[in-house]
């Protein structure tokens, strides 16, 4: 790993970090649902830098926001880590099978899609064990998901063609 | 650092031109798979023709009524006319009630015959079938006996009581007449006692009104009484559940389901009506022979193809016990369930792979 | 850079996907409550018609009559009883406290059922015999 892409993987979860203590002061109806704000960042370092730097980028985000609310290891962290790991891999294989079929929205909505799968089979095999409730959730987890993936999906678009307009003007600029 | 920026970038926009029909084809055939799973579940949900049920209470007992319509007005048409049909039969057969034609029956025993009305007459006429073929095993002349115990109040008649009135039940005694329709018993103080059948001929006769009135398929229980023709709105047959005849828990309340397809099933057990005196159970179901409660069997579950045959020759089978009953089963070309006293399970052969068990029992 | 020109970005696939998704979980919104048998439920049938229906969970007291007769339904420790009946014998209430089946009253023709069609559904039966 180069030099470069630590500060890029440092950089990034930084505003990965940010929008997730921002996300986690806005108030929700139902506690554990969460606008995913931090998704942006993902597929934004999925779409400019690959499938390894999603990665960490996701890892760093789970584990020091998890040091930073002390639920290291807990419950919450279980979950956060299980969903964010297989939405990454699912964008990963999407972009690995279909390359070029789905843009940043598609992949923000793959990401959602089996992060809150991931969460609910993990919820179901640990916390709940009860199918019933598990089951009657999922689909309004898929919408929610669907809404919030969507609107990220968006930001992170708009975010990478910023990025990409700018490269012109920073390569111009001395280091 | 930048130039790498730049090639990552550019890969990505070289990526999303590569959007190909083939892709367009994997859409395609996503949405397709969609929207046939959407029309299969949608499918399986009812929409046209749809279940409906009523329940009501007739008979001393809950009727419940399930037609398959494809509305609800052609539904409650036919629901109320085999409930009117049922409420008619309770007030002709009612043992209970002094207007009804049994009662009536009943006190010109051993002086003259009773002009009844046709469904008494062949309900009656069932009754003595019931009896012939069973050798008294069944016998709705029971009623002198059945009168001696109380299970409400739960005290056991006594010996001499039991033994002084079984003169009195002998169905040979029931005179027919078809020409004037009319029915005497031939002893004063026999009691006709028509339990035993009645509402699975109710059963019967409710089926007849749903076709009448063009039901295709349908489900009349009158208590454990059950009748049923057609098929469900999804295809199936209709399914029934045999009482467990201990239930301990919550779980175990059904011992097995069978499908019932145009027949009927009904169940006698010991477990309805009864007391416990010294650990000795002392059941509803006596046997005509001796007038005490036949202690052989648990439960027994007869399917026919008409609602009296099953409900008189379930007593029949009970009182007869698991072997003699089993013959009688097979002579009559009837299927059945018997749980002996030691709780073992009997099948005839025909059903022995229709039937689904709840438990390893 | 707006928002127009950033939806117009969206790829095909995008949009096909977002529409799915979508699809999909109003689906199972909608048949997810048909596929799951349902929390118990007790009702109140008098003369064949439906007159109450309330969760077995929630603890109450209800008065239910018909011309016949009338009595009290006590809900509590998702059990159900009959108190307080205007019939003579009280069949209904020597029943004592059950939690699944049917108690019913028959000089008022009232049926208290708990479970009803829903737990026969569950039990994949129509009917019971015995």
């Amino acid at each position: 790993m180069q030099l470069q892409d630590k500060r890029r993987i440092a950089m990034l979860s930084a505003y990965a970090l940010a929008l997730h203590g921002f996300e986690s002061l806005i108030p929700m109806p139902i506690p554990w649902i969460r606008v995913g704000l931090a998704n942006i960042i993902t597929v934004a370092a999925f779409i400019l830098f690959g499938f390894r730097a999603a990665m960490m980028v996701t890892l760093v985000r789970v584990f020091i926001a998890s040091l930073f609310t002390g639920s290291f290891l807990g419950p919450g962290f279980i979950l956060s880590l299980g969903g964010g790991v297989s939405g990454i891999l699912a964008m990963g294989a999407v972009l690995y099978i279909l390359p070029g079929l789905f843009g940043p929205v598609g992949l923000s909505l793959i990401g959602a899609l089996f992060h809150n799968l991931a969460q609910l089979f993990l919820a179901y095999l640990l916390f709940i064990q009860k199918i019933e409730p598990v089951l009657i959730i999922t689909p309004v987890l898929i919408l929610i998901g669907t809404v919030t993936g969507l609107l990220s999906g968006l930001v992170a678009e708009l975010l990478v063609k910023g990025l990409k307009k700018s490269e012109v003007t920073i390569q111009n600029t001395p280091q | 650092m930048m130039k790498q920026f730049a090639v990552h970038s550019s890969q990505f926009a070289v990526r999303s031109s590569q959007f190909t029909a083939k892709k367009m084809l994997f859409f395609f055939l996503l949405t397709t798979f969609y929207l046939l799973l959407s029309t299969f579940l949608y499918s399986c949900s009812p929409k046209k023709e749809s279940l409906y049920r009523k329940t009501m209470i007739l008979m001393d007992t809950l009727v419940t009524i399930h037609v398959v319509a494809d509305s609800e007005k052609t539904a409650d048409r036919a629901m109320t006319g085999a409930f009117e049909e049922i409420g008619k039969l309770d007030t002709l057969l009612n043992f209970f009630s002094d207007k009804s034609e049994v009662s009536m029956i009943n006190r010109n025993a051993g002086s003259s015959g009773v002009r009844v009305s046709p469904e008494t007459f062949e309900v009656i006429e069932k009754a003595v079938y019931a009896s012939e073929k069973s050798g008294g095993a069944f016998d709705a002349t029971v009623g002198p006996e059945s009168s001696l115990w109380n299970f409400v109040t739960k005290v056991k008649p006594k010996d001499k009581a039991i033994r002084e009135k079984l003169g009195l039940v002998n169905y040979k005694l029931i005179v027919l007449d078809q020409e004037k329709s009319t029915v005497e018993l031939r002893k004063k103080g026999m009691i006709m006692d028509l339990g035993a059948i009645a509402k699975g001929y109710a059963a019967d006769r409710a089926v007849g009104v749903l076709k009448r009135h063009g039901i295709k398929s349908g489900l009349v229980a009158v208590a454990g009484d059950i009748r049923a023709f057609g098929l469900k709105q999804d295809g199936k047959p209709w399914r029934v559940g045999i009482r467990n005849p201990r239930q301990k828990g919550e779980d175990d309340e059904i011992l097995a389901t069978i499908e019932l397809r145009d027949m009927a099933i009904s169940s006698s057990g010991d477990y309805e009506r009864f007391f416990v005196i010294d650990g000795e159970r002392f059941h509803h179901i006596l046997d005509p022979r001796t007038g005490y409660p036949a202690r052989s069997c648990q439960s027994v579950s007869v399917m026919a193809q008409d609602g009296a045959s099953a409900d008189s020759f379930s007593t029949a089978v009970f009182v007869l016990g698991p072997v003699k009953g089993m013959n009688l089963l097979q002579q009559m070309g009837f299927e059945g369930l018997i749980v002996d006293k030691e709780g073992k399970i009997h099948v005839t052969p025909g059903i022995k792979d229709k039937i689904e068990f709840k438990r390893n029992s | 850079m707006n928002l127009k020109e950033t939806v117009n970005g969206t790829t095909l696939g995008d949009r096909l996907l977002f529409i799915l998704l979508l699809l999909v979980s109003f689906t199972g919104i909608i048949f997810i409550k048909d596929v799951l048998p349902q929390s118990r439920d007790v009702t109140i049938e008098a003369e064949g018609k439906l007159t109450h229906r309330y969760p077995l969970d929630t603890d109450r007291r209800v008065e239910v009559g018909s011309p016949r007769g009338r009595f009290t339904v006590e809900i509590k420790d998702r059990k159900v009883r009959v108190t307080e009946a205007s019939c003579p014998n009280k069949l209904c209430e020597l029943q004592g406290w059950i939690s699944r089946g049917v108690i019913i009253c028959l000089p008022a023709g009232i049926t208290v059922t708990v479970g009803g069609t829903e737990e026969q559904k569950d039990r994949k039966v129509d009917a019971i015999t015995g």
